[in-house]
């Protein structure tokens, strides 16, 4: 396992030097009714690059994500304290947009989610209801550039009008994606995106998910391992809802200092 | 025996068989360890089918075939041109021998054995009145010694009914006793029972439509061979006199079109009130109210479901009605200065708007379940690209959702054509043709029971033509809801 990691470390991206940081989060503590699922995260997100959430399932790396965007508030029961700033600007403030926020920050789901609309429809649905185009043409021209951005452009041009769900399944994630990117957004963030895909369409996903990094800041929550150290720059380790530890992909795989992250890594629980 | 005793001894028969084949089965296995196919349970099972199921049909059949053997054979035996003669059917003589013959049965044994072949009708008759039961006055000499001979037949009949089903009944318990081995499929033949008794019971439910249906064809067409189909259904006037026994000279018109008006008039102003309402309520209920809101608001709004159509009859009678009867006084008052009703008390829109009150539970209790049953990805999914709750709903949610709101929309207005009471009571029962909502019309399924209550002659085109209004209501809303399946399959194509 050990050595599997390490060998795809060493074709992976090279861990950039410090950047600026997109997200911070300070002390956030999730309660679903009465339980406590995050017990107080801090983390720092750094832009334009990729950060892997790891952990056991139910660890509450999902929960972080949907705290970044605020897709909480749509959980009846979940109740949100700490901290969450986006350049500096606390997302949890009540004067701030929910709205604009998620615009800002995009998200991709676990299992791909089209609307059942045409193609095109689905991906023009964002800009269309943030009113980023003014005509005919630049709607074309963000619907082609989001589509060609997310590698999928060449299997759907000639049936842009095709309903969405009639994909296959990594092309259907990939339309997601193309969705998500159509709002220009900042940050995307990514739960389990590959868990229902196949080998070759993770491929796929994950070549996007590289390329994507040159603009956009993303957080992905993986359960596999590879898939962390294949992607990610920055790693962090749940466990329970504490944040057992965090640091450069390179490093968490290698050498980690938490005795938990080593025996999750080392596929020792989890 | 009576057939009601007989159903359960041929329970017990198949149960006594049941337990012995449980335990049969019991005693396999634990003999030398042999693997069987089927549990315990199903052998007993296996057994009880065989025993109960072949019974029962064999009852059931016998039941239906053998007043029919047993009439052809009396009604073979009357007099060659008697009938003729005392100007009686066939049916009706027989119905009076088997009359006399269920006299007989009920009389004592002694008085009973006093009457042979050859007692006068007279004798007959004197005998049954005294002990309370009546005889039709065409009573014959001759049909004496033939409701003898139809109780005897009777007699026969029952006891080699309750022989043979009992015999079948032993018989499929034993010979499926018989059969049980380690290697019987017990499981898979109580499996092909099981999906039998199903596609009986869904059978039932389309032999019935279709009976209902027949059962409406032949009075229809009685009804169009007196009354022509044109002036039905493109009359304009309906005004069915009342028929005099002997006066064929003039029924009446019975013109359709006001009866098809009023009912498309005020099923559309209920509509019309009750989707928009309904559908908002139900989207309220599933996409912004929480938990605790849901679960008070929902009962309540079924409630309204619960109750019965008369109840908002009378609320239309003495509160709906008067109320825009005399709003309307008040505001002709205010703009005329006449303080002029033009809304009268029995109205289309009375109708109509306690009509929508009545629909607006089953629009919204429907509508909810569907929009509930929108998958939450799509809403994640819409929401996480920053959409707001109502432009989730608009764009994502209600086209997914359509299929289904259309077809309980249809379902809906199939309930609202066949609205009775309320329009009997809101609208009256006057067959007007208008286009003003403020006056009265009156609705198809009215009519239906106006023409059939009372003390009317069967026979006549004033009451068959409630036949040829039930027919054509079953094909309106017929095809209305093949309209409806149309649209659901279109739409579902369409996403999926």
């Amino acid at each position: 396992m050990m050595e599997n990691i390490q060998a795809t470390l060493h074709k992976g991206p090279a861990v950039e030097a410090s950047r600026p940081i997109k997200m911070t989060s300070k002390d956030v503590i999730v309660h679903y009714g009465a339980k406590q699922a995050l017990n107080g995260i801090t983390l720092d997100i750094p832009e334009r690059q990729v950060t892997a959430l790891i952990g056991p399932s139910g660890c509450g790396k999902s929960t972080y994500l949907r705290c970044l965007n605020r897709m909480n508030d749509t959980i009846d029961s979940a109740k949100v304290a700490g901290k969450i700033l986006l350049d500096g600007e606390d997302v949890y403030d009540p004067d701030i947009d929910v709205v604009e926020l998620r615009a800002r920050v995009g998200m991709v789901f676990q299992k791909p989610n089209p609307f059942p609309k045409s193609i095109y429809e689905n991906v023009s649905y964002g800009p269309k209801i943030h009113g980023l185009a003014h005509s005919k043409q630049e709607m074309d021209e963000i619907v082609h550039t989001s589509l060609r951005k997310a590698g999928l452009w060449r299997e759907v041009h000639d049936r842009l009008d095709e309903p969405g769900t009639g994909l296959s399944g990594g092309q259907q994630q990939r339309l997601c994606i193309a969705r998500a990117i159509a709002v220009s957004p900042e940050v995307i963030l990514m739960d389990e995106p590959c868990s229902a895909l196949d080998p070759i369409a993770t491929a796929t996903v994950e070549e996007l998910i590289d390329e994507l990094r040159e603009n956009y800041t993303i957080v992905i929550v993986t359960h596999s391992m590879q898939q962390a150290a294949r992607v990610s720059q920055l790693t962090a380790m749940f466990h329970l809802g504490d944040l057992a530890e965090v640091g450069p992909t390179e490093k968490m795989f290698s050498n980690p200092d938490d005795k938990r992250t080593q025996d999750y890594i080392t596929g020792r629980f989890g | 025996m009576s057939t009601f005793t007989i159903i359960p001894i041929v329970f017990v028969i198949g149960l006594v068989g049941a337990v012995m084949a449980y335990r049969r089965s019991r005693a396999l296995v634990g003999k030398d360890g042999v693997k069987m196919h089927s549990r315990p349970t199903y052998h007993a099972s296996f057994v009880a089918c065989w025993g109960i199921i072949p019974a029962l049909l064999t009852l059931a059949v016998w039941l239906i075939v053998s007043p029919i053997v047993i009439s052809t054979n009396v009604s073979g035996n009357f007099p060659e041109g008697v009938l003729a003669q005392s100007q009686l059917t066939e049916g009706l003589a027989y119905g009076i021998v088997e009359s006399i013959g269920t006299g007989l049965r009920v009389l004592p044994d002694d008085e009973r054995a006093t009457i042979t072949d050859t007692t006068p009708v007279a004798d007959v008759t004197a005998l049954l009145r005294n002990r309370g039961i009546p005889t039709a006055s065409a009573a014959t000499d001759w049909m004496v010694p033939l409701a003898l001979q139809l109780n005897s037949l009777q007699f026969w009949s029952r006891w080699a009914m309750t022989l043979v089903v009992f015999v079948v009944a032993v018989a499929g318990t034993f010979w499926s006793y018989r059969q049980i081995a380690p290697r019987l499929r017990a499981r898979n033949n109580v499996e092909r029972i099981v999906n039998g008794a199903l596609i009986a019971a869904s059978s039932i439910a389309i032999m019935t439509t279709v009976g209902i249906v027949f059962s409406m064809l032949f009075e229809t067409i009685d009804f169009f061979s007196r009354i022509s189909p044109a002036e039905f259904f493109f009359g304009t006037v309906w005004e069915p006199r009342f028929s005099n026994v002997g006066s064929s000279g003039n029924a009446g018109s019975f013109g359709f079109i006001p009866l098809l008006a009023g009912t498309l008039y005020i099923g559309a102003v209920a509509m019309l009130i009750a989707v928009p309402i309904g559908l908002f309520a139900a989207i309220y209920m599933a996409e912004y109210a929480d938990n605790r809101t849901r679960s008070i608001v929902k009962p309540l709004l079924e409630v309204l479901a619960g109750i019965p159509t008369i109840v908002y009859g009378f609320f239309a009678l003495i509160t709906v009605g008067p109320f825009l009867r005399d709003l309307s006084a008040q505001i002709s008052g205010l703009v005329s200065g006449n303080y002029v009703s033009f809304i009268e008390a029995q109205s289309v829109l009375t109708a109509g708007l306690v009509m929508a009150i009545m629909l607006i539970p089953f629009v919204s209790s429907l509508s909810d379940d569907i929009i509930t049953s929108v998958p939450t990805s799509l809403r994640d999914g819409s929401l996480g690209l920053g959409a707001t709750r109502s432009e989730t709903i608009k764009r994502v949610i209600l086209p997914a959702a359509l299929p289904g709101i259309v077809s309980a929309v249809l379902l809906t207005a199939s309930r609202a054509i066949g609205e009775t009471m309320i329009v009997v009571l809101a609208a009256g029962v006057a067959a007007n043709l208008t286009l003003n909502p403020f006056e009265p019309m009156t609705t198809i399924t009215v009519k239906i029971v106006a023409q059939l209550t009372g003390d009317l002659e069967f026979n006549t085109p004033q009451t068959l033509v409630a036949f040829a209004l039930g027919m054509t209501l079953f094909v309106i809303t017929l095809c209305l809801n093949v309209y409806a399946l149309y649209i659901v399959r279109k739409y579902k194509e369409q996403y999926e």
